[in-house]
């Protein structure tokens, strides 16, 4: 037996070992959330002795999880919509076409890249407060779009930087217009990118609480993760519900990683290989 | 066909004349309209206005903010004044101490992915089950992440209790001071390294196998094996993880802070993130914000040029 074969079953168990910090903390919170506020205080570790959901129906309601849930929906959507439409768009372009200003563009774009929410978040709050935009849904989706703008545009334009000229030069013969080739070719070519990208974004902006934390303080506008933040203060007697409405927000981004893990661990790895 | 599998070329070269680059000149110049000249510009006018406007131009509006008083002395000039207060201020100071620990705790942050990389590249059994469970928590909210460790790290919690059960006393994780910022950058540190899993093992791919087999058959141990194969041969990887984990740990730590510790205790889990949203949210105080942002920046510039310094060295080695 080869060291590295024998290495290989001896890095097996802390490997094990981590796989099983990664789920426990999500299983612990899942049995809690499962229990009654008794059997919680009375031993937090023992599975829960039943399938109760009572805890998930009452962070639903009373917390306004489904409100927040529905908020959030609203501002992701319209947030990916913007995104992939500027972002290939652009990304079309500023790979295929040539005009004068592109490279000045997209250096710009990529400068963008790596300027941090943080880092101008005080300017922006003040311009989107003078344009009277501080605590709206379009304000808020303003905002996720320019922050995940560049990375989009990045994405978009060497994805379509890799289809042949040949395909767009043959459907110009064909009498297309350069917005025809857009909506024709490009769109439909870029479906594999955009799913991808349009995934990655949806968790950015779904994830998020620094954005929505800042440019929507009222608490009806409140997306799920701000919500999640003010559960503690709202249940600390009542751990169990705060399990159910901590796992309600858990809910569709675990379901999005089961069915899109592929194109998730592509768009990260994307980046890494093309920055 | 993903968006990772394409073939990478230089997107934009405006001036160079590739024969691939035809699309305006299909039917020769004259026959082209005036909308037909104007299309790539309305193509990119919406994301180059979003992008100048809410991006490139708060920069310079901050910087320019950071130089202007706060309060009764709005909109003034105050030159270094709000720098001043900073570097007087201990909660700042805190955060820029925070911030040198985080430094400190980089080759751990970029460690622990790179080996559970090395693992999973030489199949250690049941590799594929573990790449898609160890990149899960990097997908959660950091909300969600310090909700759930706020309860795994309460006191009388698991984490206490499993280590009760080994006869180490409990430990006060988030009210400590001396321990907060470390639970803190732990947890970050075990929701994030999924990510950079999947970055090592796409740098692995690239990777030559012979010389990998040619080790193996000469018994070369694993730690050699790691250090004069695997280390030399995914430089650049290792160099882009390096610079993303830096990134990560000083802008996207804010969910965890605010959710677990909210700064304290005693200030000692302040990060410059999570002072510049104290002062612009909670003091009112923009243009010192906008001087901490600055100096943030600042600190981000250098990580940025820091990299390219050593890309240019090793593209010379290559």
């Amino acid at each position: 037996m080869s060291p590295l074969r024998a290495g290989r079953w001896i890095a097996a168990i802390p490997m094990a070992a981590l796989a099983l910090a990664t789920v426990y903390p999500l299983v612990f919170t899942a049995n809690v959330a499962m229990k009654t506020r008794r059997e919680y205080v009375l031993d937090r570790f023992a599975p829960a002795e039943g399938l109760r959901w009572d805890a998930f129906a009452t962070a639903w309601s009373s917390a306004d999880m489904g409100r927040y849930l529905a908020n959030s929906l609203l501002v992701v959507s319209g947030s990916v919509a913007l995104l992939l439409l500027f972002g290939s768009m652009a990304g079309f372009a500023l790979s295929q076409l040539r005009f004068r200003g592109s490279r000045v563009l997209y250096l710009a774009c990529l400068a963008a890249l790596f300027i941090p929410f943080q880092v101008i978040m005080v300017p922006l709050a003040r311009t989107l407060g003078q344009a009277g935009l501080i605590d709206t849904y379009p304000g808020l989706i303003l905002a996720y779009t320019a922050q995940f703008l560049p990375f989009t545009v990045f994405l978009m334009t060497s994805y379509y930087s890799g289809i042949p000229a040949e395909i767009i030069d043959a459907a110009r013969i064909d009498g297309n217009s350069v917005y025809g080739v857009y909506g024709r070719i490009m769109l439909p070519l870029g479906r594999p990118a955009l799913l991808s990208v349009g995934i990655l974004n949806a968790l950015f902006c779904w994830n998020d609480v620094l954005i929505a934390l800042l440019l929507m303080p009222s608490a009806e506008h409140r997306t799920l993760m701000v919500g999640v933040t003010s559960l503690r203060g709202q249940y600390s007697a009542d751990i169990p519900t705060f399990a159910g409405g901590v796992l309600i927000a858990a809910v569709p981004v675990l379901v999005l990683y089961l069915c899109f893990q592929r194109q998730i661990t592509a768009g990260v790895t994307a980046g890494a290989t093309k920055g | 066909m993903t968006a990772a599998s394409t073939p990478v070329r230089t997107p934009v070269r405006a001036g160079a004349q590739t024969p691939r680059r035809r699309v305006r000149s299909g039917r020769g110049a004259a026959g082209k309209s005036r909308a037909e000249r104007l299309a790539p510009y309305v193509l990119v006018a919406p994301a180059a206005l979003i992008i100048g406007v809410f991006r490139l131009y708060p920069l310079a509006l901050g910087v320019n903010f950071s130089f202007t008083g706060d309060g009764d002395r709005n909109g003034q000039a105050v030159g270094f004044d709000n720098y001043a207060t900073l570097f007087d201020d201990p909660l700042f100071l805190a955060s820029m101490r925070n911030v040198g620990l985080l430094v400190l705790l980089l080759p751990v942050a970029v460690a622990i992915p790179g080996l559970l990389a090395t693992f999973v590249y030489m199949r250690v059994p049941g590799h594929r089950v573990y790449r898609g469970v160890y990149f899960f928590p990097a997908v959660l909210s950091p909300v969600i992440i310090g909700a759930i460790f706020n309860l795994l790290l309460a006191f009388d919690g698991p984490v206490n209790a499993l280590l009760g059960a080994v006869g180490i006393g409990p430990v006060d994780w988030l009210g400590d001071p001396d321990v907060a910022m470390y639970a803190v950058v732990a947890v970050h540190i075990w929701a994030t390294f999924g990510m950079a899993l999947v970055v090592f093992l796409a740098g692995f791919a690239t990777l030559d196998a012979s010389l990998i087999d040619a080790a193996r058959v000469d018994g070369a141990s694993l730690p050699r094996v790691v250090r004069h194969v695997i280390v030399p041969g995914l430089s650049r990887t290792i160099q882009f993880v390096v610079v993303t984990t830096m990134i990560g740990m000083l802008t996207s730590m804010f969910g965890l802070l605010y959710v677990m510790t909210g700064g304290g205790p005693e200030g000692s889990t302040y990060l410059p993130e999570y002072y510049i949203w104290f002062q612009q949210g909670q003091m009112s105080r923009p243009a010192l914000a906008s001087a901490a942002s600055t100096v943030l920046f600042g600190v981000m510039l250098v990580v940025g040029l820091a990299q390219i310094a050593v890309l240019r060295r090793t593209g010379r080695e290559d």
